[in-house]
This record gives C-alpha cells, sequence and structure tokens, in this order.
C-alpha cells in the first residue's frame, strides 16, 4: 500500500463569475466540451493514473452531481472494494468549511488503507497523470506538494495521509480552513514544494474563462492534448443516435455532440448533445448546451444557452468575446424578447 | 429462480456469409449499423423496451466480439438480479459434443435454461433485423387467441412474396397454410422469424422433434408444420412498421441509408422507444474549417476534414482533407485519406484508404455497392 493514492475532490467551491451557470447546479456539474462537466476532468485523470477511491465533498446544489455521477460506474468506480464516495454537507451548518467538512467524514480518511492523498478542485480542466507527480513529490521528501500551472496554483495538493488528517483534526488550534489557508499560511511548520505542471490546465472560474476556454477546445492541438487515447475523459453516458446533419447544413470550425438535428449553420461553436438547430438560423461563436431547442431564422453570436433553452423563430441573440450573452436554463427566448 | 411470464430467447449464431470479409471474425449480429449500433442492439433493446427481462442469447458463429459486447447485458438495462441476459454457446454433454444444427435445435439444448424461469410463453427471436417492436403487444395478441403459437408477420410488395415464408391466414388471422418461397403466391404476409409459443406447447413439440432422425430441427421447416398439422391453434400476428433483414452486402447499405430517409419509418430520434447500445466513449466529433456535411449521419469520436454527403459514420472515423465520401457506410475508426474518392460503398472498421484512392463500382460490375477489402487495396 506504499505509494497508492487516495482522490478527494473538494466540490464546495462556489465561484461568483459564474453564477449564471450555478444557480441549479453545483460548479463541479457545469457542461464543459459538448459532453463533459467540469468534474469529468479531474475524476478522469485520477481514474487514469490508477487511483481506486475517490471522495468527492459537495456543498451547494449537489442534486444535479449526484445524478451526474450515479454509483460512479462510468469511471469504473462502482466497485466492492474502494470506489467513489459522496460525502453531502451536514445540513445544520451553513458556512462550513472543507477541513470542517473532511473531519465530519473522518471514518473515510482512517479506513482508506492508501498512504498519500491527493486533494483537487473539481473545476480544473486538464489531462494529468498524477502518478509521476507522486513519484516526485516523494522524491522531494516535501510534505506538501502544490501542482501550479505557470506558477500558479491549480488548487491541487499532494501529501500523505496522515498529514490530511492531522491537519484538519487540528483545525481549531491552527485557524485552517481548508488546503488554501495552509499552503499560503507563511509560518506554516510544513515543508512545500511546487511542482509546475507542463500542459493545458486552466481552472473554470469566471463566465469569460468558461466561454473562452471552451473556444480552445477548437484549437486542435488543445483537443488533442485533452482528449488522448490512452486517457479517456469519461463522464455520464446518454444513448444518444449520432448526429443527424441534413440538406442545407454548413458547418464549419465545430465540436458537435451526439442526438443533434442539425438543418441551419454553425460556425465556431461547442454544440452539446440532442440539441436542435432549425432552417436558415446562423450560430456563430457560441456554446450551446444539452437539449436547447433553436427555431427557424435566428441568429445567434457569442451566445451561452444553458441547457434546455427554446429559441423561438425569428430570434436575435448577440454578445461579444468578452462579455457573452448568458441565457439561464429551461428559459424561452422569444424574437421580440431580445430584437 | 422466480417464475418468469415470458422469456426470450434470441437466435444470435447466424454466420452471415453473404456479407462476405464483414462477418469473417464476427457473428452476423455484431456487425456494426447505423453509425454507432450492432444489429442485435435492435432486438435486444425492442426485448427492454417491452418489459421482457430475461433473454437467452444463442451464440455459436465467431462468438469472441458478440460475447464481449453483450458483456452482462448492462447496455441494455438487462443486468438483473433475476433473470437478465445469458449468452448460451453449444456445450459438451457427457456422451457428445454438440453443435446447434438448426433453430429448434439450439432451443431444445437450452431446455434446462427455460426451466428453471418455467415461464408461461417463450419468445422466440433473431438477432439478424432491424426492426422496432413492441413485444408486449404481440403477447397480449397471443394471450388473447389463447394461441399456441403466433407467427408475426408483416406485408411485403407481392412480387417480392415468392423470396419469402409466407402464411395462409383466414379472415381471423388463424394460420392455414405454410407456403414456403412459393412460386405462386395466395397472400404476401410473411414471417418475420419471430414466435411467441406456450412453453408448454413447445417443450413437448422440441422434445419429439429432437428425436426424429429425418428432422431438420428449424422452427419454420419441422416445428410449425408439425403444430399445424397436429390442429394446434396457430395465428399471424400483423406488423407494420420498417423491418429489414441485413443478410447480404447490398441490405446492409440500403439500411443505412434508410436512416437518411426520413419517411422511412425507422426513427433512431424516437426518445419513447430508444435503441440502446455499448456507448463508445469518445470526444464529440470536430468539423473543421475545410469540411461540407450534408445529409449524413456521424457518430462522436469523428474528425471530419472533407466532404459528407448521404452517408454514415460510426465512432472514431477520421476524414482527411481534400476526401469526398458519398452515399457510403464508414465502420468504426476508419481512416479516409488525403483527396480519396469514395462512392456507394462499405468501408469496414479500422481500415486505412491509402490518399487519393478512388473507390467505386466498375462500370460491369454485378452490383454497383462496393464492399472495401484489404485484397482491393492491395492491388491498387
Amino acid at each position: 500500500m506504499d505509494r497508492k493514492l487516495l482522490g478527494v475532490i473538494d466540490a464546495t467551491t462556489y465561484q461568483k463569475g459564474l453564477e449564471d451557470l450555478i444557480q441549479h447546479r453545483s460548479l463541479a456539474a457545469v457542461p464543459f466540451g459538448g459532453r463533459y462537466r467540469l468534474i469529468d476532468f479531474v475524476l478522469s485523470n485520477m481514474v487514469n493514473s490508477g487511483i481506486k477511491s475517490v471522495a468527492i465533498f459537495p456543498k451547494n446544489q449537489y442534486r444535479s452531481l449526484m445524478d451526474h455521477l450515479g454509483s460512479g460506474k462510468d469511471w469504473d468506480l462502482n466497485r466492492k472494494r474502494d470506489g467513489l464516495f459522496f460525502f453531502p454537507a451536514p445540513a445544520e451548518e451553513k458556512e462550513i468549511t472543507s477541513f470542517n467538512h473532511f473531519a465530519a467524514n473522518k471514518d473515510y480518511f482512517d479506513r482508506s488503507n492508501q498512504q498519500y492523498a491527493l486533494i483537487s478542485n473539481c473545476f480544473t480542466v486538464c489531462s494529468m497523470n498524477f502518478e509521476p507527480i507522486l513519484d516526485w513529490h516523494i522524491k522531494s521528501g516535501c510534505d506538501i506538494t502544490e501542482i501550479r500551472k505557470d506558477g500558479r496554483s491549480l488548487h491541487m495538493f499532494l501529501m500523505k495521509k496522515s498529514l490530511l488528517v492531522e491537519l484538519f483534526e487540528t483545525r481549531e488550534q491552527t485557524g485552517y480552513t481548508c488546503m488554501r489557508d495552509v499552503v499560503t499560511d507563511i509560518n506554516s511548520p510544513y515543508r512545500q514544494c511546487h511542482y509546475e505542471f507542463k500542459g493545458y490546465a486552466v481552472m473554470i472560474d469566471s463566465i469569460t474563462t468558461y466561454f473562452n476556454e471552451s473556444m480552445k477546445l477548437l484549437n486542435p492541438s488543445i483537443w488533442k492534448e485533452l482528449f488522448l487515447k490512452n486517457q479517456p475523459v469519461y463522464t455520464k453516458v446518454k444513448d444518444e443516435p449520432p448526429t443527424r446533419y441534413f440538406t442545407g447544413a454548413t458547418v464549419k470550425n465545430s465540436v458537435i455532440a451526439n442526438g443533434c438535428l442539425i438543418e441551419g449553420t454553425v460556425e465556431n461553436s461547442i454544440i452539446s448533445r440532442a440539441v436542435k438547430i432549425g432552417k436558415g438560423t446562423v450560430i456563430k461563436n457560441s456554446i450551446i448546451m444539452q437539449k436547447c431547442q433553436i427555431g427557424e431564422n435566428c441568429v445567434l453570436d457569442s451566445v451561452v444557452l444553458d441547457k434546455d433553452v427554446k429559441v423561438n423563430d425569428g430570434t436575435m441573440m448577440y454578445g461579444t468575446k468578452d462579455l457573452p450573452y448568458v441565457v439561464r436554463k429551461g428559459t424561452v427566448q422569444g424574437a421580440l424578447m431580445n430584437s | 429462480m422466480a417464475k418468469k411470464k415470458c422469456v426470450a430467447m434470441l437466435l444470435a449464431g447466424g454466420q452471415g456469409s453473404r456479407l462476405h470479409s464483414l462477418t469473417s471474425n464476427l457473428a452476423k449480429p455484431a456487425v456494426p449499423f447505423g453509425g454507432k449500433y450492432r444489429i442485435i442492439d435492435f432486438t435486444l433493446s425492442n426485448c427492454t423496451n417491452s418489459g421482457i427481462d430475461t433473454v437467452g442469447v444463442l451464440t455459436q458463429y465467431q462468438p469472441l466480439v458478440l460475447n464481449s459486447y453483450i458483456g452482462i447485458g448492462s447496455a441494455w438495462d438487462l443486468d438483473r438480479k433475476n433473470g437478465g441476459v445469458t449468452v448460451l454457446p453449444p456445450y459438451s454433454e457427457s456422451k457428445e459434443m454438440r453443435w446447434y444444427t438448426g433453430t429448434a435445435c439450439a432451443i431444445y439444448q437450452n431446455l434446462n435454461y427455460l426451466i428453471q424461469y418455467d415461464p408461461e410463453y417463450v419468445l422466440i427471436l433473431s438477432g439478424d433485423h432491424i426492426y422496432k417492436m413492441n413485444y408486449e403487444l404481440m403477447l397480449d395478441f397471443h394471450i388473447a387467441r389463447d394461441a399456441d403459437a403466433t407467427i408475426s408477420v408483416i406485408e411485403v410488395p407481392w412480387d417480392e412474396a415468392s423470396r419469402f415464408g409466407i402464411l395462409n391466414t383466414d379472415s381471423d388471422m388463424k394460420v392455414v397454410e405454410f407456403d414456403e418461397k412459393p412460386a405462386n403466391p395466395k397472400n404476401n404476409l410473411a414471417s418475420m422469424g419471430i414466435y411467441i409459443f406456450k412453453w408448454s406447447v413447445l417443450k413437448g413439440y422440441l422434445e419429439k422433434d429432437a428425436v426424429l432422425p429425418e428432422s431438420s430441427h428449424d422452427f419454420g421447416k419441422d416445428i410449425l408444420p408439425t403444430l399445424l398439422s397436429d390442429q394446434k391453434k396457430l395465428f399471424a400476428y400483423p406488423f407494420s412498421g420498417y423491418w429489414k433483414d441485413v443478410g447480404t452486402v447490398r441490405s446492409l447499405w440500403e439500411a443505412n441509408m434508410d436512416l437518411l430517409d426520413d419517411k422511412c419509418g425507422l426513427d433512431l430520434f424516437d426518445y419513447t422507444w430508444r435503441i440502446y447500445s455499448v456507448n463508445p466513449n469518445q470526444p464529440p466529433q470536430f468539423i473543421s474549417n475545410d469540411a461540407l456535411v450534408n445529409d449524413s449521419l456521424i457518430n462522436e469520436g469523428c474528425v471530419i476534414e472533407g466532404e459528407i454527403e448521404k452517408s454514415v459514420l460510426f465512432q472514431g472515423v477520421k476524414v482527411e482533407k481534400g476526401a469526398y465520401i458519398k452515399e457510403s457506410v464508414i465502420m468504426p475508426d476508419a481512416v479516409i485519406g488525403k483527396n480519396v474518392f469514395i462512392e456507394k460503398a462499405i468501408v469496414p472498421s479500422e481500415m486505412v484508404i491509402p490518399d487519393g484512392t478512388i473507390i467505386r463500382a466498375l462500370p460491369d460490375a454485378e452490383d454497383d455497392i462496393v464492399l472495401v477489402t484489404e485484397d482491393m487495396l492491395q492491388t491498387l
């Protein structure tokens, strides 16, 4: 059990900058890349790095996250031994901190026999293998390794599990509420190291990053790096048919998920599963989430449609690259409302 | 085992030799279809959608791909504690090793599977057809008439009736005569190879048939005609809708093209009757700036840089710049090189078509549908 990692995903974060997309869902469950949710990236990285036991600590609006993860089957984490564990926050506490949340579930840490722990956020998009980073951490002799990208913390930390337990057990004496408090404390007694990750990695913390990083998927080199054949990104499987392109459809430079019915024009966009795009409609530089229905002769430019949005015939909607027009889940957009 | 009302037995041992190289190392029911499915997905999804949760799948020819594809049946929600899917290969007994020599023989050898569920009815299916059918309605029909056996039939064009097993019926749909490939058909109701039997009747007749040395142990040729001559109650259940045997390269190609015809009656986008399959988990498809896609079905994991017209592309297909694909079926993970021209062809899984290749039927070819083979590419 020497060099085994326990996966801990801290899904308690609320990013104010993504308000429109996380009204009804946990940040971890924000759709990304046409068929994924943000948590799929970190969770798949863990599984692809040989991590067998993953604990998820959500706080707000976790219904959609639970629905997405289910038993963990799609990540091969529905196991008799180890597997996926889900620890919702204790209901009575309003402002629960990460360490309080971990401490309330100390049994999990005690029962698992992995010697090391990886604590990660739930909103970083990357394809990262943690095995060589653990080797690096062990060799370095550090107490805590923080994974960074371009010198900036990715909010991912490696340490001995016993140290993590010690950190949350002594939270009242030290005043630490989360890993961030520990690593930013200049008086911290622990030896810290920084591991610089060379590949593509980005934390989705505002609507601008969400929009711009989604658009980067249209860059073949980033696409190839994120979706390596031997390091697949797993997600909840939906039984959608292939996407149907009708006569007259024009699609350029776009990522399209399954189950779509496309009659119009799509350029530089990310289209999630089961989206309908009517005749004469033009969609440019936009992100359309699952099951949106866009009528005929609409124009959408620099728009983010959350899931289940219905856009009536003839509707025009424009945003800008810096400030995309975000439409909330399940709403109906009419021609008169935005023209 | 808890008693089951109806257990399905799915005959999936077919070799499909008229599909040539497509079935050289897999059974016909495992042949890819419709951009993401395998042929057997339709029958297995019909079972789940019809509320039948116990399915025995009888395999024989090249079972590796099929067996690993079916797995424990979770893709079709058939991984059940009681029932679910069970793969039933031929097996060896203390005295002899026996292959399945006919459709009835295959079921006879697995009587013990049926006995453990002690069903009231047994549904016999074949894994070779593309169709959506609610077997529950057929079972209701069977029960309402207190039939001993019910055979599902479909109206075929009169001029094609002589290619099918035709059932002649009275006005109540009671079967009065079987007419195998009649030269002068009296009716145009063709058997779809889908039968429901009363379990007690089926068991008795299978046991009797098994010891007849001259029998070919086939439902259509032996069991059903015997039931009829014994004055058992046989009914024809009329099915209407899309139904196609994809036994030849041409019919497989046609059935794929039918998916691009909105009037064909086979709707993959009908969420009330979903067709389930083992999902390949690939990223969404990427359509590049150079691509042009019209009137086509494209699955996840494809990277399209060429021009696609009226075609069906399975998962993981790569189409490079300048390539033009028309009225074709491209199976999983095939790579279509630069400036390739393909018309009316089936490209098998994982095949790599070198840059600049032109694929279409020769003017004097017997059939204008081309099944691309490795040999063909080597002689270019």
